[in-house]
């Protein structure tokens, strides 16, 4: 069910991925335009994956509370940090359901900077087992 | 007429001191430069950060904050709170463009180092970005084009007198801003005369240490930092870094916006600050 949730880290596992991949979406420059003090969870699908640079992209759907569909792009990782843990441009396709944490934008606009995807079912996008290279 | 503005600048007190510190090391440079016979470090492969995105490595609550003159404390705190109104400032790098000196040997991602006699290359994966460190002998130009990663001149050193160079000194100059320290909002004086001295040398198989000296007249005096990089030797991977391709960030004057290129607007990034939205006919 695509869904968004407030923000949730009392749970120690969702703490534990998160800080696993933190080195992946440590950023290169500020995320001060970001809300950090309150992070969103949402739950979406996929429009677009774009594993572009300084940031990789995800396009999502995310359906309200109200039942209307907002679309949002939301940043997170690097092409360099991710390609080395498994990611390409393939990863994602349209349609895949996928839940992300997200710090909005601060104008309240459907932008933000992610962090933990999962796919829907809240497996990890890419088992660490996939990491290639260094 | 050339101007000599990158050329030298007058040093306060504490900075004359760093230079004459240096002076000599790099006067010993020059001897271990002329001796023909001295090989090179084996410095291939890909060396990625150690420590803290931000400087110093071993973060600010240990290290202490930069040195900074009241007047760019006062701008540092203007960032900030500028920042908790959703505008990015202070970080020039936000927009694409490149990190410069020192934030460069910072390595937000891997670098690579190519010794020639002549040139030493110094690839650093973020933004694609190249140093040259001129090793042959050359005096500074009359003229410097101020550059992100500015004009750099170097000197082979063999500390242990083994008969091999172990120790690159660079002296940096005619480096163009804007620039920050880092991501924290600390930005460098907007006067670019800054100078950096750096000595790299190898500290023990896996590990190269930078001890990056910056001068500059934000800072009330030299500030050192120990950076240190891990040698990776096996399954390197090098990723292309264009920065245009995917920016979200984008600032006209003092306004900074998020680009959603699916709805072809730029969206507002603080509190009541209006969407830019292009005139339909």
């Amino acid at each position: 069910m695509l869904r968004i949730r407030s923000g949730n880290f009392a749970k120690p596992l969702l703490f534990f991925v998160a800080l696993l991949f933190a080195r992946l979406v440590a950023a290169h420059h500020s995320t001060a335009i970001y809300d950090s003090e309150h992070p969103v969870e949402l739950a979406g699908k996929v429009v677009e994956w774009k594993f572009t640079n300084p940031h990789c992209i995800i396009v999502m759907d995310v359906v309200a509370a109200d039942g209307s569909v907002q679309r949002w792009n939301v940043e997170g990782g690097n092409t360099s940090g991710l390609f080395r843990n498994g990611w390409t441009p393939q990863t994602l396709q349209p349609g895949d359901e996928i839940i992300v944490t997200v710090r909005p934008l601060r104008s309240g606009a459907f932008g933000g900077n992610y962090s933990n995807p999962r796919r829907g079912n809240g497996e990890p996008v890419i088992a660490q087992t996939a990491a290639r290279g260094r | 007429m050339l101007s000599t503005r990158h050329y030298r600048k007058p040093l306060p007190l504490l900075s004359l001191l760093s230079t004459l510190a240096t002076a000599c090391s790099f006067s010993a440079a020059a001897n271990a430069a002329s001796d023909q016979t001295a090989t090179y470090p084996d410095w291939s492969g890909q060396w990625e950060r150690i420590g803290s995105l931000n400087w110093p490595p071993e973060g600010y609550d240990k290290a202490g904050p930069a040195p900074l003159t009241p007047e760019y404390k006062a701008i540092y705190e203007q960032n900030l709170a500028l920042r908790a109104d959703g505008i990015l400032a202070g970080d020039p790098p936000a927009t694409c463009l490149p990190p410069g000196m020192p934030r460069m040997m910072k390595m937000s991602f891997p670098m690579e180092i190519i010794i020639t006699p002549g040139i030493t290359y110094i690839y650093a994966d973020w933004e694609s970005q190249i140093r040259r460190v001129y090793t042959d002998g050359r005096d500074w130009p009359d003229y410097i084009l101020p550059e992100f990663n500015g004009y750099s001149i170097g000197s082979w050193r063999d500390d242990n007198n083994d008969g091999s160079f172990d120790t690159l000194a660079i002296e940096t100059r005619g480096i163009k801003g804007p620039r920050s320290i880092d991501s924290t909002g600390v930005v460098l004086h907007e006067n670019n005369e800054t100078v950096v001295f750096e000595e790299i040398h190898q500290v023990d198989a896996n590990t190269l240490e930078n001890r990056i000296t910056t001068i500059d007249d934000a800072f009330t005096g030299p500030w050192t930092i120990n950076q240190q990089y891990n040698h990776v030797t096996e399954n390197i991977v090098w990723v292309e870094y264009v920065c245009a391709e995917g920016n979200r960030h984008i600032q006209l004057g003092n306004e900074w916006y998020f680009l959603n290129d699916e709805l072809g607007i730029l969206e507002p990034t603080r509190e009541g600050q209006p969407a830019l939205v292009p005139a339909t006919p």
